[in-house]
């Protein structure tokens, strides 16, 4: 029983998007634009040119931020979004009944629709395929060449992710909407 | 036991109607316009659900982004209907006013094929209805606004249809008793609708107690048109003093209502964008630019409004035509809450080379979407009819 996180170094990635390709690959996401787990958002630079803020200019990686208090978990009607044993946030695909209300809940867009069972589908943390081989790493992570990514359990005081979160600043996304997201910027 | 509902249901006042009466009808342009119309929608909705079940939800326009369509917006219009049909009637049968007795049995029956319309709607936009059956029993999501609106709007079908029995059969009594049931259910079930989106706090243009309250008060709205367009049919626009006085109260409480409504929505819009809220204000700036909110606007409330205000509601015929006018406006306030609840993107950051980000979410619906909707409108209106022949829907005195 873990509590799975990830912190983004997210300064560090340099939009090669081996990840969303990993992830895909491991997988089995289909293919196409439109049906991704995990992407890598790109800010154009904020300011006035010729006074552009340079640093404003970042890629962010981003998926589903397996949320502790999962608006896409409370709004579905038969539970088939629910937290699993290491507080992920899944889907059952038997009890999904594509009303699509979790779509429409969750604030970051990380919900899309598997055209070969007709339900939902989401980043699993690679639940399903890594870390059922026994793996400790997801593939984004894994992939990663610059190391943007640490995947780990929050609960354990050595993990890596652990000292992380301990020793560097960071925020989470859109946290005014008291999600609590399980996916750590750090700063 | 079996017995009894056996008598129960055998000593159900029923006309025996062939295939020929149902054909019988008066052949005015009019009626002929009507059925035929209804004809060709019907035929849509086999069309468009043909289609569906061989591409799925390929052959909707709904995205990612904007994952509710047309069918969604159809759905609500629907049950508001019935919810508002449901609140008419029960003004004389269960609240007693006699004025609006004549129209009990008409309306109660009218709530029960708006929502049957809606459910043959909804049917074809979930995209596992028979999953949803078994799981919402098995394992319910009670925290989920759409589990609540699915089961409390079941369980006030059931209320309504023995609520119109009882009121074929004369039983004022058993009518009431159901009645009064079957509207607090349907009032629950039909704020928890609005709540659907009142929940949504990713979506700060639509979270907050607004819906849930607003969806109430348009139903009542609605269930007033749409008594105004059954009635005149019924009367050919040839009213009776008696029936003539029922619609004069009833236009003196729309008069109110769309007062209230007028209200309602001119302050949201002006708390939307009053001190520039992100994703709230700039999203309402957008709905004044749409053209659709200025069909609901006008047509759902300026229109009507100005009508009884001309002269009281003392002109039925001429409420008539404007609540045609109101029902399209009602439709139009569907499709803008379900479309502009989903305007701005939840993801604003670039995620695809060679694009712009993103700034709004652009829907239209396919064909597909369109000729079941159309076929919803049609069902309603052929069901109706057939209630027609088969029960009296007039009042017993
Ligand atoms: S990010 Fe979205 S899909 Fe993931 S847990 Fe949070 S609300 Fe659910
Ligand atoms: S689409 Fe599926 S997972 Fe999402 S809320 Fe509906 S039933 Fe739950």
């Amino acid at each position: 029983m873990a509590r799975y996180g990830m912190a983004l170094d997210y300064k560090n990635c340099i939009n090669c998007k081996a990840c969303e390709v990993a992830c895909k690959e491991e997988n089995g996401v289909e293919l196409g634009a439109e049906k991704h787990r995990i992407w890598v958002g790109s800010n154009n630079p904020t300011g006035i040119w010729p006074n552009l803020d340079i640093t404003s200019a970042t890629f962010v990686p981003s998926q589903c931020q397996h949320c502790e208090d999962a608006p896409c978990q409370e709004v579905c009607p038969t539970q088939a979004t629910y937290y699993d044993e290491n507080h992920v946030v899944r889907v059952d695909s038997d009890k999904c009944i594509l009303c699509s209300y979790c779509m429409n809940a969750c604030p970051y867009d990380a919900r899309y629709v598997d055209d070969r069972t007709m339900t939902i589908d989401k980043c699993t943390f690679c639940s399903d395929t890594r870390l059922a081989r026994g793996e400790t790493t997801t593939a984004c992570q894994n992939t990663c060449p610059t190391k943007v990514r640490t995947f780990g359990d929050l609960d354990d005081y050595d993990s890596e992710i652990s000292q992380l979160l301990r020793t560097r600043e960071h925020f989470s996304l859109k946290a005014h909407l008291g999600t609590n997201p399980k996916l750590f910027y750090l700063t | 036991m079996i017995a009894k509902a056996k008598e129960f249901i055998t000593t159900i006042p029923v006309n025996k109607v062939s295939i020929k009466d149902l054909l019988s009808f008066e052949k005015s342009p009019r009626n002929m316009l009507v059925a035929v119309l209804t004809v060709a929608f019907i035929a849509l909705f086999v069309i468009g659900v043909a289609n569906y079940l061989i591409h799925s939800h390929h052959a909707y326009n709904v995205t990612r982004q904007h994952p509710w369509g047309l069918l969604i917006a159809v759905y609500i219009f629907f049950v508001v209907s019935s919810t508002g049909l449901c609140i008419i009637g029960s003004l004389g049968d269960v609240f007693g006013f006699k004025d609006y007795e004549l129209i009990s049995k008409r309306a109660i029956f009218g709530s029960i094929v708006t929502i049957l319309a809606g459910f043959a709607v909804i049917a074809f936009e979930i995209g596992h209805p028979v999953t949803m059956l078994i799981y919402n029993v098995l394992s319910p999501g009670l925290t989920s606004a759409i589990w609540w609106m699915g089961t409390l709007y079941g369980i006030y079908l059931t209320f309504m249809i023995v609520e119109f029995i009882f009121l074929l059969k004369g039983d004022m009594k058993s009518a009431k008793r159901f009645g009064l049931i079957g509207l607090l259910v349907g009032l629950a079930a039909h704020s928890n609708l609005g709540s659907v989106f009142g929940f949504l706090n990713a979506r700060p243009i639509s979270n907050g107690v607004f819906y849930p309250t607003y969806f109430i008060l348009t139903a009542f709205i609605t269930g007033i048109y749409l008594a105004y367009i059954m009635m005149g049919f019924r009367y050919k626009l040839d009213f009776s003093a008696e029936v003539k006085k029922m619609l004069e109260g009833l236009a003196k409480i729309q008069g109110l209502l769309i007062s209230i409504l007028i209200f309602f929505v001119a302050w949201k819009m002006l708390t939307d964008v009053y001190g520039g809220m992100p994703n709230r204000a700039e999203v309402a700036v957008h709905i004044f630019h749409s053209w659709t909110f200025w069909a609901e606007v006008i047509l759902a409330m300026i229109i009507p409004l100005f009508i009884i205000l001309r002269d009281m509601g003392k002109s039925p015929i001429l409420f008539f035509w404007a609540s045609l006018s109101g029902m399209v406006g009602v439709f139009f306030m569907r499709y803008n809450l379900v479309h502009d609840t989903q305007l701005k993107p939840l993801q604003m950051m670039k995620i695809e080379e060679y694009q712009l980000p993103p700034e709004w979410v652009h829907y239209f619906p396919s064909m597909t979407e369109i000729m079941i909707s159309l076929g919803g409108l049609g069902l309603c209106i052929a069901m109706y009819y057939v209630g027609t022949k088969l029960f009296n829907l007039d009042s017993d005195h």
